[in-house]
C-alpha cells in the first residue's frame, strides 16, 4: 500500500504554474529522490507532501487520509539547518516535545544527539556551529519525533564535498535503524543514487514527472564502484532520451 | 567525525581563555566615556572662578553639586524622588504592556495590521505635548493625567518594534513553527517574541528615553512634587543651581534605568551573531 500520493496534483502561485498533474505514491519505508533543475516543481511538490501548500487541484494523501496542513508524522528537513538562534542544541532539538514532561523530552533530545554525534555541544548555540554540524542538529530536530516519512529538501547543497558525503552516509546509517520513509529532493545524481531506491525526474516550469527509475543497485554503494557509474551513466541517458524526445526544452534540466 | 568535535572543543577553549590585562582594558573603556564631561565640567568650573562667566546666571557645578548635596542631607529630595519615580514606573508599565498587545496583534495578524495600523501612525505624529490639555480635561489634574501622557509616550515606540519587528522576522524560521503545527499563541510565544526581541528591547528603550521626557512635561505642566516640580520651582525663585540639580539628577535617572534595562536584557538577547557582541 502506498504511504504517501500524489492524486493529479497541481499548484499555482498566481500566474506561475509550479506543478502540472503530478501522480506519485511512495510506499512506506522507501527511498525515493526527485530529481530536476531549479523550476522543476521538485520543492513544490515536497511542500504539498509536508502540508505546508495545498494543491490548487488533485490531492495529496498520506495513508489515504488527505493532507491538510503540516503533521507529526511527517518531518522535514530544509536546505539551511533553520535552527532558532535563541535557542541551544538541545533546546532546538526538543523544540517540538512541549507536549512531554521535561524527563522524557531530555531522554528523546539526548538520545537524538547521540544518534548525529553531537551529544557534547546540547548547551552550544547555533552560531558556533559548522554548517555540516547545524545540518546534523535540524536532522536530529527532525527525528526527534520519530517520524514514519521524513522530506528532505536539498539537504546537503550548501554543504562542501567531504561534508556532504559524510552526510549522505550518516543520513543511510540513521535510516537503517528505524527505516522511515524518505523523500527527497536534489539535483545531485550522486546523491540520488547514492540514497535512493527510485530516482523520480521532474521538469518544468510547469513541473512534471516525466521519467522514474529504480535504482538497481546493492547497499551498501560504492560511490566509485563501476556499477555505481553505470548506473550513473544508465540514468544519465534516460535524462538525454527524455531530452532527444523534445518533450521538454534541453536546457530544462542540468546534468551535473 | 569525532576529530571535528574534538576540534572544534579545543578552539572554544582557546577562545575563552582570559587575557591578564582584561580588567584594566575595560576600565579604560569605561573610563573614556567619562573624558568629555570632566573636561566641560572643569572648564566652566574655571570659567565661573575666573569670572569669565556669571555665575548668578551660570553657577558653576561645585554650585550645583552642594546644591544637590543639600537636597539629599535635608532629605528633601525624596519625596520628589518617589513621585516623579512612581509616575515613571507606572506610565512605563501601561505604555509597555499596551505596546506590546497591541504591537504583536498588528504585527501578527494581516487583518489587525490593515485595520489599526493606519490609524496608530496617525496618532503617532501628534506632537506628545498636544495631549496635555485633554489630558487636564479628561482625566484631571492629578496623577491620572501624568500617567496617561507617559504611557502615551512609552506606547508607541514598543509598539513600533513589534508591529515593524514582527514582518520581519525570517519566514523561514516561521515555517519551522509551522511545520511543528505550533497555535497562533505558541508562534507569537516561541519563535515571533524571541526572534523580535533584540529589535524589542531597542523599543523598551525608545519608551524609557520618551518616558523620560513626558514625565518632566507632565511635571511641568502642574505638580506640587516631583523633579520637574524642582526645577518649576527654581525657575519662580529664580534659582538655576537648583534647575541644574534636577537637570543633573533626571540624567543620572535617565542613564540608570536605561542600564538596568540593558543588563535585564541582555541574557536575552546575548544570542546574537551580531558585528559587536
Amino acid at each position: 500500500m502506498s504511504l504517501l500520493t500524489l492524486d493529479r496534483a497541481s499548484k499555482r502561485f498566481g500566474n506561475r504554474h509550479a506543478l502540472a498533474d503530478v501522480s506519485l505514491s511512495v510506499a512506506s519505508g522507501e527511498i525515493v529522490a526527485l530529481v530536476g533543475a531549479s523550476g522543476s516543481g521538485k520543492s513544490t511538490l515536497l511542500r504539498l507532501l509536508a502540508g505546508l501548500e495545498a494543491p490548487t487541484s488533485g490531492r495529496a494523501l498520506f495513508h489515504d487520509a488527505e493532507i491538510d496542513g503540516p503533521r507529526p508524522e511527517i518531518g522535514v528537513i530544509f536546505q539551511e539547518p533553520r535552527l532558532l538562534p535563541w535557542l541551544s542544541v538541545a533546546d532546538n532539538v526538543g523544540f517540538g516535545l512541549a507536549h512531554l514532561n521535561a524527563v522524557e523530552r531530555e531522554r528523546r533530545v539526548n538520545r537524538a544527539l547521540d544518534r548525529v554525534g553531537l551529544a557534547a555541544y546540547a548547551k552550544t548555540l547555533p552560531r558556533e556551529l559548522s554548517g555540516g554540524m547545524a545540518q546534523r542538529v535540524s536532522i536530529a530536530r527532525a527525528l526527534v519525533g520519530q517520524p514514519e516519512v521524513l522530506l528532505l529538501d536539498e539537504p546537503f547543497s550548501a554543504l562542501d564535498a567531504f561534508t556532504r558525503t559524510d552526510l549522505q552516509d550518516h543520513l543511510l546509517d540513521l535510516w537503517r535503524e528505524d527505516r522511515p520513509t524518505l523523500v527527497l529532493v536534489t539535483h545531485d545524481l550522486d546523491e540520488a543514487l547514492v540514497l535512493a531506491d527510485r530516482v523520480v525526474l521532474l521538469a518544468g516550469p510547469p513541473g512534471r514527472i516525466f521519467a522514474e527509475r529504480p535504482v538497481a543497485l546493492a547497499r551498501p554503494r560504492e560511490r566509485t564502484s563501476a556499477a555505481f557509474q553505470e548506473e550513473k551513466r544508465q540514468l544519465l541517458s534516460t535524462l538525454h532520451a527524455a531530452r532527444s524526445g523534445r518533450i521538454y526544452e534541453p536546457e530544462v534540466l542540468e546534468v551535473p | 567525525m569525532t576529530t571535528e568535535v574534538t576540534s572544534y572543543a579545543a578552539a572554544d577553549q582557546k577562545a575563552v581563555a582570559p587575557c591578564p590585562a582584561g580588567g584594566l582594558r575595560r576600565l579604560a573603556r569605561v573610563g573614556l566615556g567619562l573624558v568629555l564631561p570632566l573636561v566641560l565640567a572643569l572648564g566652566w568650573e574655571a570659567a565661573a572662578r575666573t569670572g569669565v562667566i556669571t555665575t548668578h546666571l551660570m553657577p558653576p557645578p561645585s554650585t550645583v553639586a552642594a546644591h544637590i548635596v543639600q537636597l539629599f542631607a535635608t532629605g528633601e529630595i525624596w519625596d520628589h524622588l518617589v513621585a516623579t519615580l512612581t509616575r515613571m514606573a507606572l506610565g512605563f508599565g501601561f505604555g509597555v504592556a499596551a505596546g506590546t498587545v497591541l504591537g504583536a496583534l498588528v504585527g501578527y495578524l494581516p487583518v489587525a495590521h490593515r485595520l489599526l495600523d493606519p490609524s496608530v501612525q496617525a496618532l503617532r505624529n501628534i506632537p506628545s505635548i498636544a495631549w496635555v490639555p485633554l489630558f487636564i480635561l479628561w482625566l484631571g489634574i492629578f496623577e491620572t493625567s501624568k500617567i496617561t501622557l507617559i504611557a502615551v509616550g512609552v506606547f508607541f515606540p514598543v509598539y513600533m518594534s513589534l508591529a515593524q519587528g514582527f514582518a520581519s522576522v525570517d519566514r523561514k524560521l516561521v515555517e519551522v513553527g509551522r511545520v511543528w503545527r505550533l497555535s497562533a499563541f505558541d508562534m507569537i510565544r516561541r519563535i515571533l517574541l524571541p526572534a523580535t526581541l533584540p529589535t524589542y528591547v531597542i523599543g523598551l528603550r525608545g519608551g524609557l528615553g520618551l518616558g523620560w521626557m513626558f514625565v518632566v512635561a507632565a511635571e511641568l505642566m502642574g505638580a506640587s512634587e516631583g523633579l520637574g516640580y524642582l526645577m518649576m520651582d527654581g525657575q519662580m525663585t529664580g534659582r538655576p543651581a537648583a534647575i541644574l540639580a534636577s537637570l543633573v539628577l533626571f540624567a543620572i535617572l535617565g542613564k540608570l534605568s536605561d542600564f538596568l534595562l540593558v543588563t535585564a536584557t541582555r541574557p536575552m538577547v546575548a544570542w546574537q551573531d551580531g558585528f559587536r557582541r
